[in-house]
């Protein structure tokens, strides 16, 4: 129960500067999820946060301290690891337990603990076992079991469900949501998985070079990408993004890509004069075919051209051309067009996001 | 199937060699020696060309344990026991405290490293050698003192006269047994925790039992000796063990060190979240987790305090009676006193010694590698 706050948070192994300045205020119960390529510094601000690396420079606020030099200990934080990070030569009751008797708990205080975070994650039956007689989901659970026992202030999660497969993955991260519900605890939770990522967050940071370049909500995040980073990396397939004019002659605001004139709609105008350089970006969900085009205003309507066409089950994989704009396009159901094959498509215009070409930020 | 049986041949006869060479000279010596054991091949007939060896049974081990001229082996194997203890006690003790304090990665670790592991790569005579002089009554180790303003201590390392401790040998089944009952009730107090019912029945319970009949009953037991013979732990041993923990403490360092850098970054994490202090991690976390270290520590430890002899010779001579040690009898008793036939009874009595720590290794690393798979 506290709210986490990082001011101009630095760090710097040497020369090296993995994070200039990190700001970031996170409020309590809040579900905040680190997203971002290998190497940006995901894991070096969670172990910032947990006090098990030391700061180059800024504060970090935990409840209403300063923890800049409060021992990791004493920073009553919880972490789950990747690895999972278990005492292999312990039982899972002491594993969960040993928290507790390193802060010299009585022993019936322990064992109450651990049963009862035992019996939240289905435990019970294996607190006598060592961890390699344990699957790799039930190690998990244990993990996350170790964290619960202590009621810690604020749970950090490195990518935790990463070592296990697809199907139990989404179980566990179906529990994970549950328990959050359940306890109600700030979390922060680092991970390279998308779906984790927008179904868990409450808030996602979205970061590149130890640089935080958006903090929002899943559907912020992706409806209102602040730059073309974000914009491509959130989302699979990434965000089409093409070189454009922005244009006002004419009455109505239109952009010009390629051969394309796409129509701005009322409320994304940007303020920018006649001829500026935009990008306009446009996600492969917000391109329709078949039936859907007709739901869509006449003016969104225009025709392209099939290059390949997969179908994913329920859902169309399309590369289509428009006009010499080459797109990616995910749509509703089995679209069976044939390479070559001129189509009418529809675009959700009111879904546009324009970038400046310059600084890559979007035009709001 | 056909791949399967030439590949089996192959390796038969890739290991027969091997396999011949080691059933000769290995198994095949160590059952000559046994049998030797049982003869009478001393004397006229050790120097003999042809000699007669005339089958005499247990007789030579009866003597060893029990004869009127075998004192000096039940010292010297007294010896054996106080040797391994300590040796074991000091070597793991030390070496794991400088590995500890090198796992906290202090500059010039590396150098460190090579500094206490350097004397593992002497042999034992240049040991022996070196230690004798720092143990000399008047210099070395007894000068240290005056450095620091004090006065000279005057304790003779290698050749002190006192024996503390003292047992009687008559009363060896008694002791071995109080011994027993001890490490029972000392098993079952480890096991308490985990297993309170099976502690009990199978360990607690019957070790009290134990030790209360032989406390009661005691008397009636069989003397081990038909008269007193008091054994203990000679002073005189402490300069050698010293040498040897001097030297292997190096050792156990490199093993514990080793196993101290296996474990992983986030672990050591997890626990420093826990709250464990840098005390606790190693008390609770990586020691425990390194206990296949401490077993092959003590397994490689023992049987070395077993096959002592060159450091011995090299420090105080075979002949000194109080640091004497089985090895040396064995020597002494086959080539000095031509008594074939005893000396290999002692070198059965050692190798059998020696079985009893290796075996229970052998086999349960067996077993967790049968595991593993
Ligand atoms: N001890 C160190 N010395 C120097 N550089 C380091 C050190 N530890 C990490 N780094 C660098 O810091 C950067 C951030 O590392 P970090 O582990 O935080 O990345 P990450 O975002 O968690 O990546 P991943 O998604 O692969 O786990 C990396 O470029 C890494 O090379
Ligand atoms: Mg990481």
């Amino acid at each position: 129960m506290a709210r986490v706050e990082l001011v101009n948070v630095s760090k710097r192994y040497g020369d090296v500067i993995i994070v200039p300045g990190a700001d970031l205020e996170i409020k309590d119960n809040e579900f905040i999820v680190f997203v971002g390529p290998s190497g940006c510094g995901k894991s070096t601000i969670l172990r910032m946060i947990a006090g098990l690396e030391p700061i180059s420079g800024g504060e970090i606020h935990i409840g209403d301290r300063v923890v800049n030099n409060v021992s990791p200990k004493s920073r009553n934080v919880a972490m789950v690891f990747q690895n999972y990070a278990l005492y292999p030569h312990m039982t899972v009751r002491d594993n969960m337990g040993f928290s507790l008797k390193m802060a010299k708990r009585s022993k019936s205080e322990i064992d109450e603990a651990v049963n009862r975070a035992a019996e939240v994650l289905e435990l019970g039956q294996l607190l006598d076992r060592k961890p390699s007689e344990l699957s790799g989901g039930q190690r998990q659970r244990v993990a996350m079991g170790r964290a619960i026992v202590r009621q810690p202030d604020v749970f950090l999660f490195d990518e935790p469900l990463s070592n296990l497969d697809a199907q139990l993955r989404t179980q566990m991260r179906r529990e994970l949501k549950k328990l959050h519900m359940k306890l109600a605890t700030t979390t922060i939770y680092v991970t390279h998985d998308q779906i984790e990522a927008m179904t868990l967050a409450s808030r996602i940071v979205i970061l590149k070079d130890g640089e935080i370049q958006q903090v929002g909500t899943p559907v912020e995040v992706f409806e209102k990408p602040a730059n073309v980073f974000v914009a491509q990396f959130i989302g699979n397939p990434p965000m089409n993004i093409l070189e454009g004019i922005f244009e006002t002659s004419g009455g109505s605001p239109v952009v010009r890509a390629g051969g394309s004139v796409f129509p701005v709609p009322e409320g994304r105008v940007p303020d920018l004069a006649g001829g500026a350089p935009v990008l306009v970006g446009l996600r492969p969900d917000s391109i329709k075919m078949g039936e859907n085009v007709e739901r869509l205003p006449k003016e969104w309507w225009c025709r392209g051209e099939v290059v390949v066409s997969e179908i994913l089950g329920g859902q169309s994989l399309l590369e289509i051309v428009v006009d010499d704009n080459e797109l990616i396009a995910e749509v509703e159901g089995r679209i069976e067009a044939q390479p070559g094959e001129t189509v009418p498509i529809g675009f959700e215009f009111d879904r546009m996001v324009l970038f400046d070409p310059e600084t890559t930020k979007a035009i709001s | 199937m056909r791949e399967v049986s030439r590949d089996r041949i192959k390796a038969f006869i890739t290991l027969l060699p091997s396999v011949v060479l080691i059933g000769v000279f290995v198994y095949g010596f160590i059952g000559n020696t046994v049998w030797i054991s049982m003869t009478d091949w001393r004397g006229g007939a050790a120097l003999s060309e042809n000699p007669v060896k005339n089958f005499i049974g247990m007789q030579n081990y009866v003597e060893l344990f029990s004869g009127f001229l075998d004192g000096r082996f039940r010292q010297d194997l007294v010896n054996a026991v106080y040797y391994s203890v300590l040796l074991l006690v000091g070597a793991v003790g030390i070496g794991m405290f400088i590995a500890i304090l090198l796992d906290r990665k202090p500059r010039g670790e590396d150098f460190l490293r090579t500094v206490f592991l350097y004397p593992m790569s002497l042999s034992f005579i240049v040991t022996g050698t070196i230690w004798r002089w720092l143990l000399a009554p008047q210099g070395g180790v007894n000068l240290l003192p005056t450095y620091l303003g004090g006065k000279a201590l005057d304790f003779q390392w290698l050749s002190s006269m006192k024996t503390v401790l003292l047992f009687d040998w008559q009363n060896l089944f008694p002791i071995l047994l109080y011994l027993a009952a001890f490490v029972l009730i000392l098993l079952g107090l480890g096991k308490l925790r985990r297993d309170p019912s099976r502690a009990f029945k199978h360990y607690l319970v019957p070790g009290v039992v134990l030790g209360a009949v032989v406390w009661l009953f005691g008397d009636l037991l069989p003397r081990a000796l038909f008269m007193e013979e008091e054994h203990g732990f000679n002073l005189a041993t402490l300069g050698i063990i010293l040498a040897t923990i001097w030297q292997y403490s190096g050792y156990t360092m490199a093993l514990y060190l080793a196993g101290f850098n296996g474990i992983s970054q986030d672990l050591m994490d997890a626990a420093r979240l826990d709250g464990a202090s840098d005390f606790d991690y190693y008390m609770h976390v990586a020691i425990p987790m390194l206990k296949p270290i401490t077993i092959s520590a003590v397994i490689i430890l023992s049987h070395i305090s077993l096959k002592m002899f060159d450091l011995i010779f090299a420090m105080t001579g075979p002949d000194n009676a109080a640091t004497g040690h089985p090895a040396l009898d064995m020597y002494l008793t086959t080539f000095r006193a031509n008594d074939f036939a005893k000396g290999a009874a002692i070198a059965i009595v050692l190798f059998l010694v020696a079985g009893t720590f290796i075996i229970p290794y052998l086999v349960t690393s067996y077993r967790q590698r049968r595991n593993a798979r």
